[in-house]
């Protein structure tokens, strides 16, 4: 039998016959059943509801009817449910129409966008004085872990130099090799014109050490350990453990913070140090590739342009990226609160802040070499 | 005579951030070496106003006083109470053994076998002696619990802070955990303030409690929770107490 409610209309009373099986699965059908019944009810005054040849009704069958009788009585026609035979069909299709609460009222969540702006825009100044407030209260740390060795975590420091640098070191290996590579490439493809070929190893020197260098390491880490550590930390922040930390008079940032930072200030170094030495290797495979020059006279030109400036001022300004890049995963860790989807969240904004400091540090210190003319 | 001044006074107490006020006009006592409950309803603020006794926010006006001291403050000096957290909130990459002995570390010169001897003195206190080399993730939420009571006793203060400490436990569990409430009350003098909603353990163990309730943002009723059951003419303390929803009662009769 298929799901239908027929209407026998007597004057401007109509009896309604609801057929077949009214549940979750043929629910659509119901639903439509139901439309179509109530287009033939037009003038009637008074409905009767007959439960009797239901074949099956379950949640969903009930809340299409329950929502029926609804409308029927608000618009002023008297509804009635024969509920002999069927009274447990009955007794349902009552218990939602008991539970009806109101419309739900329109969450506020849900913006459009002059209003989305407008509230983010509103909260600048708040996050700007989360932001002020972390970077006071590391500022404090600092010095005092200096002071108090045991209100910092040492213990984890080797793991995380670890975790942050040892396992690290693939990745930026990778990337610095290629990037050195594709600067000998694009050096030889360029410079062959001018017959200046000899330049592509100081080329890839000065572009690599300089900047590149840091600026790619730094991209990586602050993808890889920002994440890392922002999560760590998030997921800490709501299963209680900052608090917890707290309680036992653990200053968080002393006790979580610093540790991580330094890791990174540590590995951030070395690692773009050791990418520096491979650039060179990939810039030299390269150069010896697509060109004529001999991996002897590559050396020698480049040992030749490695000279302190080249090398230190890309160098210089790794720690940098290091710190940056931990006091934003820490901070944007810190401030998480509520559930699982708030790591996700600080974690995502953890790594896309993380990601524009590097670039922001990187340009910075560029300009300012550029303008004591280092 | 110092014995006699309350353990914990709060006085006119609001709590919130910027204008949202979630608590306001919040006050009272706890006397030295009882059992004090802070209860209500979910989303009434109970585990706001924790949050609060433990240092963990600032009032937005209104003081708390914990042993004429003055307000808790964060990380100066050692903590001088003890909190269990509603998970436990143990550091999962510590032993149970280690998660002990991370306050001794931090507050006390305390190294090596003494170390290890308060560690498993605590743990076996709590009946978790046979788990100190277990890593958290190892045991049983009501176990985690249980460690978490020994991690808040291990720098021995006469104050602990409970939060929702029977809420997900089987009822074995949950009555032996009042038990040793009790026994930490009543052996070692500990004053122990509890967040939660569960009447049984309320009744067992509560000596005084406070009801918050949502509409009112605040305090509703004070008192020994038992008087309260039978005595109290206020609609939402009754059916707390009671178990009964509002209109229970009309629904019975007709």
């Amino acid at each position: 039998m298929s799901v239908a409610i027929r209407a026998d209309r007597e004057g401007d009373h109509a009896r309604l016959v609801a057929t077949g099986p009214f549940d979750l699965a043929h629910a659509t059908m119901a639903a439509r059943a139901v439309e179509n019944a109530e287009a033939l009810l037009a003038g009637c005054g008074s409905v009767d509801v007959d439960l009797a040849q239901l074949e099956r009704i379950d949640g969903a069958g009930a809340v299409l009817l329950a929502r029926l009788l609804d409308r029927l009585d608000a618009g002023g026609r008297h509804a009635r449910v024969i509920d002999d035979p069927n009274r447990e069909a009955a007794r349902l299709i009552a218990s939602y129409r008991e539970r009806r609460a109101g419309l739900p009222e329109r969450p506020t969540r849900v913006m459009n966008p002059l209003t989305r702006i407008g509230a983010l825009a509103a909260e600048v100044p708040s996050k700007a004085n989360e932001a002020f407030d972390f970077i006071g209260r590391c500022a404090v740390a600092f010095p005092k872990a200096a002071v108090t060795p045991r209100s910092v975590d040492w213990r984890s420091l080797p793991r995380l130099i670890q975790e942050i640098g040892a396992d690290g070191l693939l990745v930026t290996s990778a990337a610095n090799l290629l990037i050195g590579a594709i600067i000998g490439f694009l050096g030889v493809s360029q410079l062959e014109g001018f017959g200046t070929i000899a330049l592509v190893p100081q080329m890839v020197v000065v572009a690599h050490f300089r900047d590149l260098g840091p600026l790619v390491t730094g991209m990586i880490m602050a993808g890889r350990s920002g994440a890392g550590i922002a999560s760590e930390i998030a997921t800490m922040k709501v299963s209680e453990e900052v608090d917890a930390l707290q309680s036992m008079g653990f200053d968080p940032v002393s006790w979580l913070v610093v540790p991580r930072c330094l890791a990174l200030a540590i590995a951030v170094p070395l690692l773009t140090w050791l990418g520096d030495v491979l650039a060179l290797v990939g810039g030299l495979g390269a150069t010896i590739v697509v060109s004529h020059m001999t991996a002897g006279a590559f050396v020698d030109v480049a040992l030749n342009a490695i000279n302190p400036n080249n090398f230190f001022s890309g160098l210089v300004k790794t720690p940098f990226l290091g710190l940056s890049i931990g006091l934003i995963a820490c901070g944007q860790g810190l401030l998480t609160r509520g559930g699982a989807a708030a790591v996700g969240t600080r974690t995502t904004t953890a790594v896309v802040l993380a990601l524009f400091s590097v670039i922001v540090i990187s340009a910075l210190f560029t300009f300012f070499y550029a303008l004591i003319g280092i | 005579m110092p014995l006699l001044k309350p353990h914990i006074t709060v006085d006119d107490l609001r709590a919130g951030w910027g204008t949202r006020v979630l608590l306001e006009h919040i006050t009272f006592q706890v006397e030295r070496g009882t059992i004090f409950a802070i209860l209500g309803g979910s989303g009434s603020g109970k585990s706001t106003l924790l949050r609060y006794l433990i240092g963990l926010e600032r009032p937005q006006a209104g003081g708390i006083d914990i042993d004429g001291v003055g307000e808790p403050h964060l990380y100066e000096g050692v903590p001088r109470f003890g909190v269990l957290f509603q998970s436990g909130a143990l550091f999962g990459s510590m032993t149970l053994a280690e998660n002990l002995a991370l306050p001794l570390t931090r507050w006390t010169a305390i190294r090596g076998a003494t170390a290890r001897e308060l560690v498993q003195a605590k743990l076996d206190l709590v009946g978790l002696g046979p788990f100190a080399e277990h890593l958290p993730g190892e045991i049983s939420g009501g176990m985690k619990k249980r460690a978490g009571i020994a991690r808040a006793l291990i720098l021995e203060p006469d104050l602990l802070f409970f939060d929702e400490p029977s809420a997900g436990l089987d009822p074995i569990s949950a009555v032996e955990l009042d038990q040793l409430i009790l026994t930490l009350s009543h052996d070692l003098g500990i004053t122990v303030i509890i967040v939660t909603h569960e009447l049984p353990s309320i009744f067992l163990v509560a000596a005084h409690c406070i009801v918050l309730d949502k509409a009112a943002k605040g305090v509703v009723a004070a008192g020994d929770p038992r008087k309260l059951r039978d005595e109290s003419k206020i609609p939402f303390v009754h059916n707390f107490f009671t178990r009964s929803a509002p209109g229970m009662s009309a629904h019975k009769g007709g």
